[in-house]
């Protein structure tokens, strides 16, 4: 079914099919990476700490189980992870910014751009160290509406920071 | 009628100090709830508490009193405000001052509220709402009346300073009564509202009290009792007889509650129509009136139920931008007939109008819903056989129907219609709910589809507006994607502001 409407037969709609949606950065996925090696590490550390101090029968013959329920667990998290990542992407038109994301819910939020608020450049220790900044679109509208786009190289962050702010100070 | 000279600092009236008083007492009351239930029990039994007698405790209790009065009458003496150029100033604290400066063309809201102190003394509050932060919210306590709506006036009144009465007050002169909720319609309202509510609200309330004073009920040994009950009487028939009678109760608890709660909230309910704006007034405990505006209107819900509906009976709340969560709820109006409606919505949204063409989401809709029910039921089932035994399986008696009604109603209501330039989407259950937006208020728009919803070729379309987002489910998924290519064209092509 479409929307035929006899007003705007002239024009044709722009469509969200005919978009390129552009990937984020690939270093993002080391920060992701890198961030779950920590917490994973953490998880292992504690479990090998506590094979070495408890002399618990039960939980020493049960030691390798409990490895390998983490060990798989770990895998899954990864591979997911990695398949949300390859989802995450932007995109800006003349009018919106759009952004996907999403691995078993996938979603594309637009945001038109005489929506915007403020919009917020910011950069953990982290992502500095792999020149990455993290965009942060704020609309009036519930959370839900904002957007949050990771893992920017930190030159287009700034291009699409200045162009964006521009268009946004240029309405009032 | 007087005129008030709003230029000069001035106080509030003096009856403020009671306001401000009575305002502090319950806070200091509600902070040391547990430490008075705890020396009331302390007094209960051993006739004192710590070592204190109770003449010495009567004497603590005054000192506070005389505390907080001493407190109360220096905040009255030190709050003054005035309305200078196109400000508003307010200058409040004991020692240290605080100067708050709201340039007019920020304020959003000014509400005019009346608790019941503030009833019996005459007086009325002013709350006025700046645009920010969500905090920034200024309560003047006592004004007279009349004082109130010229102070009101003076502050949306955005040329300049002095009040210019005569301007304001003539449109007041146009402003006619449209709706007036009769004592009979209001019962009506209240006893058929969705009682499920109140029920469940009833229901933890009653265990969050059970938990409370477990020890004290103990203490009273009606557990004994109860006991005793049951084992003389044992069998599935008494327990199903204790369970239903105990379910009567609750649910007679639950009726009065939702209708004493409506009579209270909407007492008086008063829909008044100026030249742009619509104005509310209602409550009976806490007389409250507000103003909406169609500029800052973004979601306008209509409700009603099948009973409801056959005694033409409708609801009409109305979500405005920069409002508060409290004073939200407050933006409803109750007990309408359908040609109310019809008005408030030409009013409120300019024209509305919608085609009878109901669009429904895919059947696919309906069967995950249903699937989703069927494992609700079995994780209760599960739960029910593990805490109790096989006996409370009764409840798949009410459970069973009532999931198999929810999911057939709640698809038979499920609609949606775009019809240039509003959006309208139909939902509900018990209740027929009916929400619409002006397209070019929407903020931003998402299209959700999972994995199961991918394979059948469907997906969901969010709508966020500043207030409320607004949910299209289960289309098919090329209608999806026109619908949201459209909504961004009519937004962005049509330049319109939202607010």
């Amino acid at each position: 079914m479409n929307f035929t409407n006899s007003q705007i037969e002239d024009f044709t709609i722009p469509s969200l099919e005919e978009v390129h949606l552009k990937p984020i950065s690939k270093n993002y996925f080391k920060i992701i990476v890198i961030n779950k090696i920590v917490v994973y590490g953490i998880f292992f550390a504690i479990l090998l700490t506590l094979n070495r101090f408890v002399d618990d029968v039960a939980f020493q013959e049960n030691f390798w189980v409990l490895f390998g329920v983490l060990f798989i667990f770990c895998l899954i998290d990864f591979t997911t992870s990695y398949i949300a990542f390859k989802n995450r992407k932007y995109a800006i038109r003349e009018h919106d910014v759009i952004y996907a994301k999403g691995f078993l819910t996938r979603s594309i939020t637009t945001v038109p751009i005489s929506r915007i608020q403020h919009i917020e450049e910011s950069r953990s220790w982290l992502a500095r160290q792999f020149h990455l900044s993290t965009l942060n679109i704020f609309t009036a509208g519930e959370s839900g509406s904002d957007l949050t786009i990771k893992g920017l190289p930190k030159d287009e962050a700034k291009q699409i920071n200045d162009f964006l702010s521009s268009k946004v100070n240029g309405r009032i | 009628m007087e005129e008030f000279d709003f230029s000069q600092p001035s106080r509030q009236s003096s009856k403020g100090i009671i306001v401000i008083f009575a305002v502090n007492a319950v806070k200091w009351l509600r902070a040391l709830f547990p430490a008075l239930v705890a020396l009331g029990f302390g007094l209960f039994r051993k006739n004192s508490f710590l070592t204190w007698s109770p003449w010495m405790i009567a004497l603590i209790i005054f000192a506070l009193l005389l505390l907080m009065l001493g407190i109360a009458v220096l905040k009255y003496l030190n709050f003054k405000f005035h309305v200078a150029d196109d400000d508003f100033h307010l200058d409040t604290g004991i020692i240290e001052k605080d100067k708050t400066i709201i340039p007019k063309s920020k304020i959003q809201n000014v509400y005019i509220q009346q608790n019941f102190l503030q009833q019996i003394i005459n007086v009325v509050s002013l709350k006025i709402e700046s645009a920010g932060d969500k905090k920034s919210e200024i309560e003047i306590n006592a004004l007279s009346r009349p004082m109130a709506l010229q102070l009101k006036k003076a502050l949306f009144d955005r040329k300049s300073a002095t009040i210019e009465t005569n301007d304001s007050f003539q449109e007041e002169a146009e402003a006619n009564v449209f709706f007036k909720i009769s004592i009979k319609r209001l019962f009506l309202e209240g006893l058929l509202h969705n009682h499920l509510k109140s029920f469940v609200i009833i229901v933890s309330f009653a265990f969050g009290i059970y938990y409370e004073f477990k020890s004290i009920i103990e203490d009273l040994q009606i557990n004994e009792n109860l006991d005793q009950l049951t084992t003389y009487e044992d069998g599935l028939a008494q327990v199903l007889y204790l369970n239903l009678l105990l379910g009567f109760i609750v649910l007679i608890i639950s009726i009065l509650y939702s209708v004493v709660r409506i009579v209270i909230v909407n007492f008086n309910l008063e829909v008044i129509e100026n030249n742009k704006t619509i104005e509310i007034s209602k409550g009976l405990l806490n007389k409250v009136s507000l103003t909406l505006t169609p500029d800052k209107i973004q979601n306008v819900i209509v409700k009603t139920n099948a009973l409801k509906r056959r005694l033409n009976l409708h609801s009409l709340y109305v979500k405005q931008a920069m409002t508060n969560e409290k004073q939200s709820k407050n933006f409803g109006i109750i007990a309408l007939e359908d040609v109310h409606i019809q008005h408030l919505l030409d009013k409120l949204l300019q024209n509305y109008h919608t085609s009878d063409e109901k669009r429904k989401p895919s059947t696919y809709y309906k069967r995950i819903m249903a699937f989703y029910s069927l494992v609700f039921l079995v994780l209760i089932n599960v739960i029910a056989i593990i805490v109790f035994d096989y006996n409370a399986l009764f409840v798949n008696l009410f459970l069973v129907p009532f999931m198999a009604l929810s999911v057939h109603y709640r698809y038979k209501k499920a609609y949606y219609n775009i019809t240039e330039p509003f959006l309208t989407v139909g939902s509900g259950f018990i209740d027929t709910k009916k929400e619409i937006i002006n397209i070019h208020k929407l903020q931003a728009v998402k299209l959700v589809q999972n994995i199961f919803q991918k394979r059948r070729g469907v997906a969901s379309v969010i709508v966020y507006t500043a207030s409320k987002s607004v949910t299209i489910p289960y289309v098919d998924e090329k209608e999806a994607k026109s619908i949201y290519d459209f909504l961004l064209f009519k937004v962005e092509s049509e330049g319109k502001n939202w607010m």
